[in-house]
């Protein structure tokens, strides 16, 4: 059995997320990040905000869907992770109307 | 379908499709449904409780537009003791050939809140959501159905953030279930505008 180091795994459980650009969006330097699993999704959004200095993204996971931003990037991860990680998808707004 | 010309947009039987998908993948409820009186979930208690979809019977169709009323819990701040009731319609657009989202927020003695206590009430997130981006802009126009003004979320840029969102995903077209999906994608993001989370049980769903 694995050590026991913490008494609540899911807050010390990081989570690797793969950011990745869609469209026309910048790609990021570096795209892979290992962020603790109790943060909510929220984080993951203002991150790609200020790294893209831009307000309007469009942010959605595996092609399927927008996460709320309250969402824990554990359950997340938990439920549509793969290969060991979350993919994160990105866009950039596009043209309106 | 053939996703790389796919324009985003879906006709009103491919609309009344992705509808029965809806309703149908979850708790097994027959018809469209409406629901009514949704209650404000605060964050602080109740994190983990995702928001459910009670439904019962209720149709409204007409020849040109399908309307489905959800209500549903919805999360929220709660700086004021008072409870918030949300209704939110699904109603099919024909000229945008998209579903555009309506809804309407009022207290318990069934008064309205204006737009901007409504922004008050959204969880934090939502209200930055529905300021920032440019995909979201609420409107007040008469319900197509129900003759009373209700907030609207604006349809245009519906249909190519859709595309955007299914482009990624080569299996989709292939299969062909991209229109089953195409509503619970779509209310994944609207959503998000009034503090909606959808259940895991519906996301895994895609």
């Amino acid at each position: 059995m694995a050590a026991a180091e913490s008494q609540s795994p899911s807050s010390v459980r990081k989570v690797v997320v793969h950011l990745r650009a869609t469209g026309d969006a910048p790609i990021l330097r570096q795209a892979k990040f290992k962020i603790p699993g109790s943060d909510k999704f929220a984080k993951v959004i203002d991150f790609l905000r200020r790294q893209l200095h831009r307000e309007t993204l469009f942010v959605y996971v595996n092609s399927a869907f927008s996460p709320n931003p309250d969402e824990l990037v554990i359950d997340l991860y938990n439920n549509f992770g793969f290969d060991g990680k979350l993919v994160v998808n990105y866009a950039c707004s596009m043209a309106w109307g | 379908m053939d996703i790389s010309s796919w324009d985003g947009t879906i006709s009103l039987a491919e609309f009344h499709a992705a509808a029965c998908a809806l309703v149908e993948k979850w708790k097994k409820v027959e018809g469209y449904l409406s629901l009514e009186n949704i209650i404000l979930v605060s964050i602080k208690e109740e994190h983990d409780e995702l928001p459910s979809f009670p439904q019962k019977e209720e149709t409204s169709c007409s020849d040109k537009e399908e309307s489905i009323d959800i209500a549903t819990l919805v999360q929220g701040q709660s700086d004021h003791d008072e409870i918030c009731y949300y209704d939110l319609h699904i109603v099919y657009s024909a000229p945008y050939r998209v579903p555009v989202l309506y809804f309407r927020v009022y207290y318990s003695d069934g008064e309205p809140l204006q737009f901007e206590d409504i922004k008050k009430h959204l969880p934090a997130h939502s209200a930055k959501t529905l300021l920032d981006s440019k995909w979201t802009f609420i409107t007040q126009e008469e319900h197509p159905y129900l003759n009373r003004p209700w907030y609207k979320l604006h349809p245009c840029g519906t249909g190519e953030w859709m595309k955007l969102l299914f482009q990624g995903d080569v299996s989709l077209a292939r299969n062909g279930a991209a229109i089953e999906v195409y509503l619970i994608s779509w209310l994944s993001f609207v959503g998000q505008v009034v503090g909606l989370r959808i259940p895991y049980e519906m996301l895994n769903q895609l």
